[in-house]
């Protein structure tokens, strides 16, 4: 563990899923959608904290095909339970960034 | 027939803002209620929403979210998780229930007012699924903990403890009203929405969700995370509102509001979640520590994204880390100490192996809280029960309304931060605490704290009966040791073992 009062250095960013089919079909869309940066999935049991560094985008083609079903986009926000870094919502993908790279 | 996509549409559709010709702006938004500071309605076009619904997704999503927590609740009810969970789970439901159900409507209220006062079009769209949001919240958390009140009347307090004058209530409406209820749609959405929730609701919510869930309660792990889900949207209304106050000259305006929300909800959080989470929670489900979840959501998190929308961390950083490894340690000493005087019965939480935890994430512990708790386990393996009972009152602070403490030890150094304002010495707990009042002396001012209300005599008999009746408590409710004392029975054992 990093020293407490110096974690806020970080550029880490996007969504934290509650458990569940949609939290695994996001884990692997953010894989298949940013395939050149290192996604990390850190699973807690209640929530699937899914972060790469800087920008992370989430196509909801991905997200269809991960589920095998058809996926709106704003029906992300039904286990979307919390975020790091800063949101933009479109019809077709969601995107977490940062404006500042530290 | 062709429609238009929804981001072709939504923001003519909710660009609401016009020219008003009967009345002047600040008739149609009375500056104390729309609290933007001096700016006019046009410096309030820019503002975008990052997240953007409509009301015909919000139903479609919230239903599909009740639907689910719901139908958790439902599939469980016949598990028999309550009858088979541990005490010190079943306070954390307690205390959860009684701190946050109805604080959600003041939730709403404030939603309300930036819904009605909000100059910026956005905002009030936002706001208005808030303010349904928080209603929800309400709602769901009163009727989940009714059908346990039929099982433990302590219970009831999931609805009463608001109308009480209980301390840990007083202490949590003080905060709750200067932040939701008593401030203008602006300041409003800096302290709820980005201080509140885009921090240190996640700690609760998320956080708490985590350790329920390796409890094995998924009825409560399901339906907090949900409420997450709608903070996690309307707790956007902030982050937009930062940017335009910064762009009209207003950042040390806005820093100064954040500043002292996030102080604020840090000294609640330090007493309700640091305890339930440390202490409460069974050691063999403890997903992380509270500075581990702190680290987690609010410094790496939370610190983080405050930094990237162009304010600075707060003045008192070095302090608050501080903190973060020692004051909820103190609280929970203190809520055990005087636990007649809160509606769930306080876990200890330091039989042996408990104690050798809190010594690996927090080193040195041992040494400090655990020399206190050394004397009240002499005291209970001795027979001495009624020497673990409080016979003085704490000093509480005259803003986050919590007994003034600090790490005992060598090191220890209490000490009051007074202050006189008008005539009247007002004591704090630290050098933050005091900092608020001291940037709006004339909102806190004619508070009293309990402590105040006991010296002033309107508290009667002036002992624990008299202070009991005075905070709503009945015989049947007042808290006692979660475990009913069984964990001394462990430290006796392996007081012998090493005997032996």
């Amino acid at each position: 563990m990093t020293d407490i009062s110096t974690a806020y250095r970080n550029n880490r960013v996007g969504p934290v899923m509650r458990h569940g089919d949609l939290a695994v079909a996001v884990a692997e869309a953010a894989q298949i959608d940013n395939p050149d940066r290192q996604i990390t999935v850190e699973d807690k049991i209640a929530y699937l904290r899914i972060e790469t560094d800087d920008e992370l985008v989430l196509t909801r083609a991905t997200i269809e095909d991960m589920l095998g079903r058809p996926f709106s986009m704003n029906d992300l926000e039904v286990d979307l339970a919390s975020f790091a870094g800063r949101i933009d919502t479109g019809a077709d993908s969601v995107r977490f960034y940062y404006a500042t790279h530290l | 027939m062709a429609t238009l996509g929804r981001l072709d549409w939504y923001d003519i559709a909710r660009a609401t803002n016009w020219t008003p010709s009967y009345v002047t702006e600040d008739e149609l938004y009375p500056p104390e209620l729309s609290g933007a500071d001096g700016l006019r309605m046009e410096a309030w076009e820019s503002y975008d929403e990052p997240y953007k619904q409509t009301y015909s997704e919000y139903v479609k999503v919230q239903r599909e979210k009740d639907a689910g927590a719901y139908s958790v609740k439902a599939a469980l009810e016949r598990s028999n998780m309550y009858a088979n969970a541990d005490a010190g789970w079943i306070s954390v439901m307690k205390a959860h229930y009684g701190a946050i159900a109805r604080g959600e409507y003041s939730a709403s209220t404030a939603e309300a007012r930036m819904a009605r006062f909000g100059k910026a079009p956005g905002m009030r769209n936002m706001a208005t699924l808030g303010m349904m949001d928080e209603i929800r919240h309400g709602q769901i958390q009163l009727f989940f903990p009714h059908e346990l009140c039929g099982k433990d009347r302590q219970f009831d307090w999931a609805h009463k403890a608001f109308d009480t004058n209980e301390w840990g209530i007083i202490a949590a409406r003080h905060i709750f009203d200067d932040m939701f209820t008593t401030r203008g749609a602006a300041e409003t959405a800096l302290m709820l929405t980005f201080a509140f929730e885009t921090g240190f609701t996640n700690m609760q919510f998320l956080g708490l969700a985590a350790d329920a869930a390796e409890v094995g309660d998924w009825t409560f792990s399901s339906l907090i995370s949900s409420i997450q889900t709608d903070e996690s949207r309307h707790a956007q209304i902030g982050a937009p509102l930062v940017t335009v106050l910064i762009e009209n000259g207003r950042k040390a305006e806005a820093q100064q509001i954040v500043d002292v929300g996030i102080w604020r909800a840090w000294r609640l959080f330090s007493v309700l979640t640091g305890p339930i989470m440390d202490y409460y929670t069974p050691l063999e489900h403890r997903k992380q520590s509270f500075k581990e979840f702190m680290q987690e959501w609010i410094v790496t998190q939370f610190e983080r994204s405050l930094l990237d929308i162009g304010l600075e961390r707060p003045w008192y950083w070095d302090e608050f880390m501080a903190q973060i490894d020692t004051q909820h340690h103190g609280q929970h000493l203190g809520v055990w100490f005087w636990r007649p005087t809160v509606w769930w019965n306080p876990a200890a939480g330091v039989s042996p192996d408990e104690r050798d935890w809190l010594e690996e994430k927090y080193p040195g512990w041992n040494a400090s809280w655990g020399k206190c708790w050394d004397v009240i386990t002499d005291n209970l393996l001795e027979g001495r029960i009624e020497l673990t009972y409080p016979e003085t009152l704490p000093v509480i602070c005259n803003m986050c309304q919590l007994p003034i403490n600090t790490t005992p030890g060598p090191a220890w150094q209490v000490r009051d931060y007074a202050h006189t304002h008008e005539g009247r010495t007002y004591h704090f707990c630290s050098d933050p605490c005091r900092w608020c009042f001291q940037v709006e002396p004339a909102r806190y001012a004619g508070h009293l704290s309990l402590i105040d209300r006991f010296l002033a005599g309107m508290i009667q008999p002036m002992d624990l009966s008299g202070g009991l009746a005075y905070m709503g408590l009945a015989p049947g409710e007042i808290g006692d040791d979660a475990h009913a004392y069984a964990w001394v029975e462990k430290v006796r054992a392996a007081r012998e073992r090493l005997a032996s």
